[in-house]
């Protein structure tokens, strides 16, 4: 039986997509047609029961609450007192009027899109890497991921402590090889940057993790075959590697992006947004209008909040819009 | 496979494992280095005037808090496995109805951020009575790797063959007895990552601990850790203490997790 | 077949091994767990109840003098305290929530600024209602609980800012530490300093409270008023900042230092001056060089107004309303005379907010005067009838101040649009 042509068996990122599978379908039992398909329908039903269950008891309310929040004014008397005034839109319009909107659109654009091309650039190019098992290969990837074990404000102030402009031993180096002080916190100009540095380290490993996974699952006989057609290392990649990884891809990058939207333990502890708006995203700004002062305005924050639910939402219907077409296809 | 001198390989491997590992190798040094040396400038690239009062401090309070995080990460993976693998298989191969609209909904589930679930969690935990109790932490903290894993599932279980599954219907299995027997041992790639992500995400929490496990007699690390962040001053080699002594246990369980994920399980299944 | 089918038992078999691992481990960390949870911060009962505290000390455990006194307040009213500690930033948020779902604590140490927000909402009782008796506390420090001329809190105490100096930089360079009294003194001061090759003066510019908290004396002592962000005066203690840092008297970091990393910084013993408040009194007692403090200087000459820390007793509604006369008792025991030295020298310092106990504060530690003058001068941020409208103005001011000193924009644009965004927020 060779079923071996199969290159996308056991691929992560492919919903539903048996259509890879080329041997004919079995034959089935001695049910009848009717009968059969209920019976699995409620097998099915009672699997998926617990998560439906799940997913209304965790997510609803808090989704619904947000909303509530976000179309009544919640002064922190009426948020104690439980009786906001219903005002429709207005909160998303002054959050939309505000002079912190465009920029924090900008660094939140800039800051998720480089952030995942880095990301998912060095996660790829780590996992090919390790992919050939050499020496203590497995021991190595395992330690890639330990940034990830560490609390995020260990991390956040390590590396704050580390791009500190006087005392921080990345300048310390630099200043070693002749270059000036760079004001990595500080400065208008590098704040944005030195949050991204440490936003691609801390999602290496969950990068390197599923693409790696992706590769184990591509069968070498489509490499050896390849190889008896004369294709060498680059070819081999681009041609049957990265094609072949597109499903994985893609949801690495969805999930990439819509984990990177959220973010804001990082950029808040180390740069709290500043110096002034220069690295403050959305959800940063969120944050800071919640928790972030002594006075805090949660209609608005849950505005910026609801606003990035549905930036996120477009990305994933975008998604799900390409994987359809590519199931057809 | 050519055989090419490995060492090579090797060496490069060791050099990108530092590289991305120097904030951790700063971490330890932060934790030897005494309050008075924290700002040296310039840094000393080793603890030379090293203290241990960290390390004293964090054995002597943090460890019932190490403790606490074990159980919840732990328990948090087996509440995400229960909860996500059925699930998975009944997307991928059960052709449950309403499969779109369930990943739709997954996807969405995901978006939320973690400060409005906690606040909206308060509400709910304060009727359900599980505030600072460890189960109400453990399933806060699942929400965060629920929905991955039964994308991570559904997505891997799509892909095994039918074969498989009919072999055990043939043989007689029903619904369950397959899933138990064929489906998940297959599975075992999935399994160990997406208990590999909940573990970590758990372990990291900061955000429901501390909306919802305040007063609470077991609390994890990253809670623990606040007790050196006074209102104005902060005992930063105790916190990193505190850090370095929570990642030696899950560290190992990292590393020796990995060598399951390495393995290319369908290989051996599909192959003749 | 044959050979997939003994692949999958095979697979089958270390997936339960791997499930029994994991329950041993499971347990064994249980086990670990529930053993080692022993301690609760409750004494033993006193058969009236539990009253809850909250207050945002996480670093004085179950353990701590603190702790001890918190209970003994309680076991003396007759009841059992349950304590909780939060950090500060966290507590507001607990205690906005659980006044909405009407699950307050009985007594809630509330950061002196936040009173006023929280006051607004309805959720404290005043003192009035209470019984208690504020007429011996200071009326500077006491003001920053008064909204519309009702108090709704008792301070434990206060603390506040002053220039710590390193004694051996600035003999080295011939500075004597008494003619630094206004800021054409202190900047001289610290050109001489650089000159010798030391670093300057290092602060908190921070882009949050702390930030601010910092600005003020330098604000207050130009003269400037919170209700005008962008007067001359203000633009001039911003320009003072800002020129330091252009002429690296202070050093750049100064832009995202918190108070603790400023005092860092000074504990190198490289920074002439480091503005830091009481609580560093006993860790300047052990650095490595010898150090002083004076007050920060106004522009023109004096000691400029600085801002009050410290924390406020304050009292949530409750349901049930019979409650508050244990809650009258127990705050009554923690602010007696003794109560508040032994508060003081708790939390490394707390100056009491009574005359009486400033003096029997002295008898014990005449070395803290300096730092009781500092807190009778001091003003509290929420004063001037700002209450809740100065959280708005603060961090204005402080993106104001974060923008001139970074170069994004000039002090005086800068303000300006602190003014403006103030404005703004407190329509």
């Amino acid at each position: 039986m060779r079923a071996t042509q199969t290159p996308a068996v056991g691929s992560p990122g492919t919903p539903g997509a048996e259509a890879a599978i080329t041997s004919p379908p079995p034959a089935s039992g001695g049910l009848p047609a009717g009968r059969r398909i209920r019976s699995t329908q409620w097998a099915a039903m009672a699997f998926a029961a617990p998560l439906i269950v799940y997913l209304v008891a965790f997510y609803a309310f808090p989704l619904y609450r947000n909303i509530e929040l976000s179309v009544h004014d919640y002064t922190i008397r009426a948020f104690v007192q439980g009786n906001a005034e219903f005002v429709g839109l207005a909160n998303y319009a002054d959050i939309i009027t505000s002079q912190t909107f465009l920029p924090a659109l900008r660094n939140t654009a800039l800051f998720t899109a480089v952030s995942i091309a880095f990301q998912y650039t060095i996660g790829l190019g780590l996992a090919v890497f390790f992919r050939n098992n050499f020496r203590l290969s497995g021991v190595l990837r395992g330690m890639f991921l330990i940034p990830w074990l560490l609390p995020l404000i260990v991390s956040a102030s390590t590396w704050s402590w580390m791009l500190n402009s006087d005392s921080g031993i990345v300048n310390s180096v630099l200043q070693a090889f002749g270059i000036g002080q760079i004001n990595w916190l500080t400065s208008p100009g590098m704040a944005l940057v030195s949050v991204i540095i440490a936003n691609i380290w801390l999602g290496i490993p969950f990068n390197l993790v599923i693409l790696y996974s992706g590769l184990q699952n591509i069968s070498p006989d489509i490499y050896e075959a390849a190889s008896l057609d004369g294709a060498s290392g680059w070819k081999r990649f681009w041609y049957i590697t990265f094609p072949l990884l597109r499903p994985v891809s893609a949801i690495t990058l969805l999930l990439g992006l819509i984990y990177t939207l959220k973010v804001v333990d990082v950029i808040w502890i180390m740069t709290t947004g500043g110096p002034g708006d220069v690295s403050t995203t959305l959800a940063v700004w969120s944050y800071r209008e919640a928790f972030g002062t002594g006075q805090p305005a949660f209609s608005p924050a849950s505005a910026v909040g609801n606003l990035l639910i549905l930036i996120a939402l477009a990305f994933g219907v975008l998604y799900l819009y390409v994987q359809r077409r590519e199931d057809v296809s | 496979m050519t055989s090419r001198p490995r060492w090579w390989k090797t060496a490069l491997g060791v050099f990108f494992t530092a590289l991305m590992l120097f904030p951790v190798y700063w971490m330890v040094n932060v934790s030897f280095t005494k309050t008075k040396n924290m700002r040296a400038d310039p840094p000393h690239w080793f603890p030379w005037d090293a203290t241990t009062e960290g390390y004293q401090a964090v054995f002597h309070q943090q460890m019932p808090a190490l403790a606490t995080s074990l159980l919840i990460g732990f328990g948090s993976v087996a509440l995400t496995l229960v909860i996500s693998a059925p699930a998975g298989y009944a997307l991928a191969k059960l052709r449950l109805r309403g499969t779109g609209s369930l990943n739709f909904i997954l996807l969405v589930a995901q978006m939320i951020p973690a400060v409005v679930m906690a606040m909206g969690f308060y509400a709910i935990y304060l009727r359900l009575g599980w505030l600072n109790t460890i189960v109400g932490l453990i399933a806060a903290d699942s929400t965060v790797a629920v929905p991955f894993g039964v994308l991570l599932f559904t997505a891997f279980m799509s892909g095994i063959p039918e074969e498989l599954i009919q072999a055990a219907k043939i043989d007689g299995a029903n619904t369950w007895q397959t899933f138990r027997s064929v489906i998940l041992p297959v599975c075992r790639n999935s399994i160990v990552t997406v208990s590999l992500f909940a573990f970590l995400w758990a372990w990291s929490d900061f955000v429901f601990a501390s909306a919802l496990d305040r007063n609470g007699s077991m609390i994890p690390i990253t809670l623990g850790i606040y007790k050196y962040i006074g209102s104005n001053t902060t005992e930063w080699n105790s916190i990193m203490a505190a850090a370095v002594v929570a990642s030696v246990p899950a560290a190992i369980l990292l590393v020796v997790a990995q060598r399951y994920v390495a393995a290319g399980v369908t290989a051996g299944a599909i192959k003749d | 077949m044959r050979g997939m089918r003994n692949t999958v038992i095979r697979l089958a078999k270390s997936a339960r091994v791997a499930a029994f691992v994991g329950v041993v481990a499971l347990s064994g960390a249980a086990l670990t767990a529930c053993s080692s949870a022993g301690n609760s911060s409750g004494t033993a009962s006193t058969g009236g109840g539990t009253y809850t505290w909250w207050d945002p000390y996480p670093q004085h455990d179950a353990s701590s003098d603190w702790a001890k006194r918190v209970d003994a307040c309680g076991t003396a009213a007759g009841v059992t305290i349950k304590r909780t500690a939060y950090d500060t930033t966290a507590l507001t948020n607990q205690a906005l929530l659980s006044a909405q779902e009407g699950t307050s604590p009985d007594v809630i140490l509330l950061d002196n600024p936040a009173v006023s927000t929280l006051a607004d909402t309805g959720m404290l009782n005043t003192t009035q209602e209470l019984g208690l008796d504020t007429s011996s506390i200071d009326k500077n420090l006491l003001a920053a609980g008064v909204v519309k001329d009702k108090t709704y809190g008792i301070p434990i105490g206060a603390n506040t800012l002053a220039l710590y100096y390193n004694k051996k930089i600035l003999d080295a360079v011939g500075v004597d530490p008494a003619t630094i009294t206004s800021w054409a003194s202190l900047t001289a001061a610290l050109a001489k300093v650089k000159a010798a090759g030391h670093k300057g003066i290092t602060f908190a510019g921070i882009g949050t409270e702390e930030g601010s908290f910092q600005f003020l004396p330098w604000f207050w002592g130009a003269g400037a008023n919170l209700k005008q962000l962008d007067s001359s005066q203000a633009v001039a203690a911003v320009t003072l900042w800002k020129d330091w840092l252009a002429k690296g008297y202070a050093p750049n970091s100064v832009i995202t230092n918190s108070q603790n990393t400023t005092w860092e910084e000074f504990l190198t013993g490289n920074f002439a001056f480091g503005e830091n408040g009481t609580w560093q009194v006993d860790s300047a007692a052990k650095a490595g060089f010898p150090t002083g403090i004076i007050q920060i200087p106004a522009e023109n000459g004096g000691a400029a107004p600085a801002p009050t820390g410290g924390e406020f007793l304050t009292a949530p509604v409750q349901k049930a309303t019979g409650r508050y006369a244990t809650t009258k008792k127990i705050i009554n025991c923690m602010t007696t005379t003794d109560g508040q030295v032994k508060t003081a020298t708790t939390f490394a310092y707390y100056i009491p907010p009574t005359a009486a106990g400033q003096q029997q504060l002295l008898a014990q530690k005449p070395d803290l005067k300096a730092w009781v003058d500092a807190v009778k001068s001091a003003k509290g941020r929420t004063s001037d009838n700002l209450g809740t409208d100065y959280p708005k103005i603060s961090q204005a001011m402080w993106t104001g101040v974060q923008k001139a000193l970074s170069g994004s924009l000039s002090p005086k644009d800068a303000l300006v649009g602190a003014q403006q965004a103030a404005l703004k927020a407190t329509r």
